[in-house]
């Protein structure tokens, strides 16, 4: 049998009307097409009554009904348009497992993304027939350039294989007390990274609930984006507080800064803003601090955030890559919304003080003044460093050269 | 210069009459059709509204149906029905322990029936009980009077005639076909105790009703608001689904005429 059947045909026994029959009946008719013919077989005698009222409710057409040798009754039914799930039947699927695995991209490929979605889809899964006269739901990332870049099964991927646990994967017992200076540069470094991070679990929150489901593994690798952030979150407020330290200071250069990503409503604009410019800048952060950490547990901790990261950034350069390839208005979308996120930050400042400190402090590996010099020139190298990989990672993702420096030039002092 | 706006009449029979009409009056200001409702708690009440001219038109059961036919000497002006008002049935179902085989059976048993104005769980099945030979003094009769003034409409009274099947308290009921089927395709019925003895002959529901000298461009507008309700359009679709039909249709009175009967012979009028 096929969905596109003309006629199917159906023995029910002696099932009863109502004591199963319709479990045979219903989803006979759902291989049918409106307008195909379903001929069931009962030894129900009273069958044909309760057909008769079931026809009209739902709309089918009662063709006949003929007594057969052995109180065999044979009833023909014909499909009725009304409220008939659309789309074809998705039928002799056959996903293989290799070694033991099953990855998104395999399903992917075998059910492939649509260039557009219907929002009266509503949560009905990619593939999936849908029953008409369902609510228009208020998704607004409805196609395929918007919504998922060509590689985002592989990123699902990749995240779910790269998870790790913040309670039992760092290795807590060893971190030692620092000296007072260095356990308070730690502490506001940890703040900072926390206070970001935020803002990078709560945006791509908000861009979940506007994507169409059909586009669900983009909202699946935004699930573990937002896993990974939850899980820095943690960590960083741990080793910011273990060791006899403590959080340090919220600056107002950071939350006008985080404050114009939250209220972005474009997720292209979010992912580049977000995921290329301020989370590409976070890697050169997490390295600066990787290299100076006082010590491996510290250096293990931004060593993983800066793994995941690293897919982040991946997602967004993909993403961004993707929509700029597909919608030609998109260049001049992302730079305006640089400038108009530059205009709203201006007057903010360099970066914020204590963040600023407390780095030339870690850099330094303590207060005295020799050290200090030494960590201010690293500080310093930071800068250049973020910047120069900043124009990299715009020229890949498709950016020319004056493009690239000035939108670079144009970034938050809040480096996300 | 007279009010337009057509005044229809239903009956709360249940808190989703609300949304109902709140939603038919939205799809007709769309229309360009102004319409607005006023919700009455029984039928009674309803009738005696449109005779007296405070309605323009009222949504009746067929018991208030043929009521307003025979208070207007069969001159109101039927305008349209749902698609499941048409060839209604009834059905008398038994309990397969209790050995009812013909309806000669039923003599000497206790036979549940729902409210004494539902046409389909009490009126017309006693009608055609009677019509089929059946001697109503030699049978006990269990009834359930719930709602009574709402004619049958929240189904409350047929519900309770399969509870008292299931439960043993009678060894035969009488239902609407509508609910008989719709609980067993969700699955509510166990046949292993229950089966259906006897389906009546058909006969109609409910219909919008009209005084014949109702204003004609008033009725036509409603006609064409109500008829291009579509299954298909989700808003549409929500309201339908609420009112229990796919599909309006126009009216036809053949569908009554079992009922007058009933009526006459039960002194129902």
């Amino acid at each position: 049998m096929s969905s596109d059947s003309a006629a199917v045909a159906i023995d029910t026994g002696d099932l009863p009307f109502g004591g199963g029959m319709l479990a045979l009946v219903r989803p006979a008719l759902d291989l049918l097409e409106p307008g195909g013919v379903l001929a069931v077989l009962t030894r129900q005698a009273h069958a044909i009554d309760e057909f008769g009222t079931w026809c009209k409710v739902e709309h089918h057409e009662l063709l006949e009904s003929a007594n057969q040798p052995g109180g065999v009754t044979r009833i023909l039914l014909r499909k009725g348009s009304l409220g008939a799930p659309r789309g074809k039947l998705e039928d002799g699927l056959d996903l293989k497992s290799h070694n033991q695995r099953l990855e998104a991209s395999q399903m992917l490929a075998a059910v492939p993304l649509p260039l557009t979605a219907d929002p009266g889809t509503g949560f009905a899964p990619r593939g999936a027939r849908v029953e008409p006269g369902g609510p228009v739901y208020p998704y607004t990332i409805n196609d395929l350039a918007h919504a998922a870049p060509p590689d985002i099964a592989q990123l699902y991927d990749q995240a779910i294989s790269a998870q790790w646990n913040a309670d039992t994967d760092i290795e807590w017992g060893k971190i030692k007390p620092l000296p007072r200076p260095m356990q308070r540069a730690l502490g506001q470094v940890f703040t900072f990274l926390a206070e970001n991070e935020l803002s990078a679990l709560y945006v791509p929150s908000r861009f979940i609930a506007r994507l169409h489901p059909h586009y669900v593994e983009t909202a699946q690798f935004l699930a573990t984006q937002m896993m990974d952030e939850a899980r820095h979150i943690d960590v960083f407020l741990k080793r910011a507080r273990i060791g006899g330290g403590g959080v340090g200071i919220s600056h107002a250069t950071t939350s006008a800064s985080l404050h114009s990503l939250l209220v972005l409503e474009d997720f292209t604009e979010a992912a580049f803003l977000l995921s290329v410019l301020g989370e590409g800048t976070f890697l050169d952060l997490l390295r600066y601090i990787e290299t100076h950490a006082p010590d491996e547990v510290t250096a293990d901790i931004v060593r993983r955030a800066r793994a995941d990261e690293t897919r982040h950034v991946h997602f967004g350069m993909s993403h961004v890559k993707h929509a700029l390839a597909s919608d030609p208005t998109m260049y001049t979308r992302l730079e305006a919304a640089v400038r108009k996120r530059s205009a709203t930050l201006a007057g903010v400042g360099g970066v914020p003080y204590a963040v600023q400190d407390s780095l030339t402090i870690l850099a330094a590996g303590g207060n005295d003044p020799a050290s200090v010099a030494k960590g201010h020139n690293a500080f310093r190298e930071l800068m250049e460093v973020m910047h120069d990989n900043r124009v990299k990672r715009l020229l890949t993702a498709g950016f020319s050269p004056a493009q690239a420096q000035t939108l670079s030039d144009l970034h938050t002092p809040n480096f996300m | 210069m007279a009010d337009e706006t057509i005044l229809l009449g239903a009956v709360a029979y249940d808190a989703k009459v609300v949304p109902i009409w709140e939603g038919i009056r939205e799809h007709f200001k769309k229309q360009q059709v102004p319409m607005d409702f006023c919700l009455f708690s029984n039928y009674e009440r309803q009738v005696e509204s449109l005779l007296a001219g405070h309605i323009d038109i009222a949504w009746n059961t067929p018991l208030a149906h043929v009521r307003v036919k025979r208070r207007t000497q069969g001159k109101s002006l039927s305008l349209g029905m749902r698609d499941s008002d048409r060839d209604f049935k009834a059905r008398i179902i038994v309990r397969k322990e209790a050995g009812i085989k013909t309806l000669n059976d039923l003599h000497g048993k206790t036979l549940a029936v729902g409210s004494r104005d539902s046409t389909q769980a009490r009126i017309l099945p006693l009608h055609f009980l009677q019509e089929q030979g059946v001697n109503l003094a030699q049978v006990k009769l269990t009834a359930f009077d719930t709602d009574v003034g709402k004619h049958g409409d929240t189904g409350t009274s047929e519900i309770d005639v399969l509870k008292a099947l299931h439960e043993g308290r009678a060894q035969a009921g009488t239902v609407g076909d509508l609910i008989w089927v719709l609980e067993q395709a969700a699955g509510r019925i166990d046949t292993a105790k229950l089966e259906v003895l006897w389906t009546t002959p058909g006969f109609d529901h409910c219909m919008f009703d009209a005084l014949p000298g109702a204003e004609a461009s008033k009725l036509e507008a409603f006609k064409r608001g109500l008829f291009a309700m579509k299954w298909e359009n989700p808003e549409h679709r929500r309201i339908l689904e609420l009112e229990g039909l796919k599909e309006w249709l126009p009216p036809r009175e053949e569908g009554y005429q079992s009922l007058a009967k009933a009526l006459d012979e039960q002194g129902g009028w």
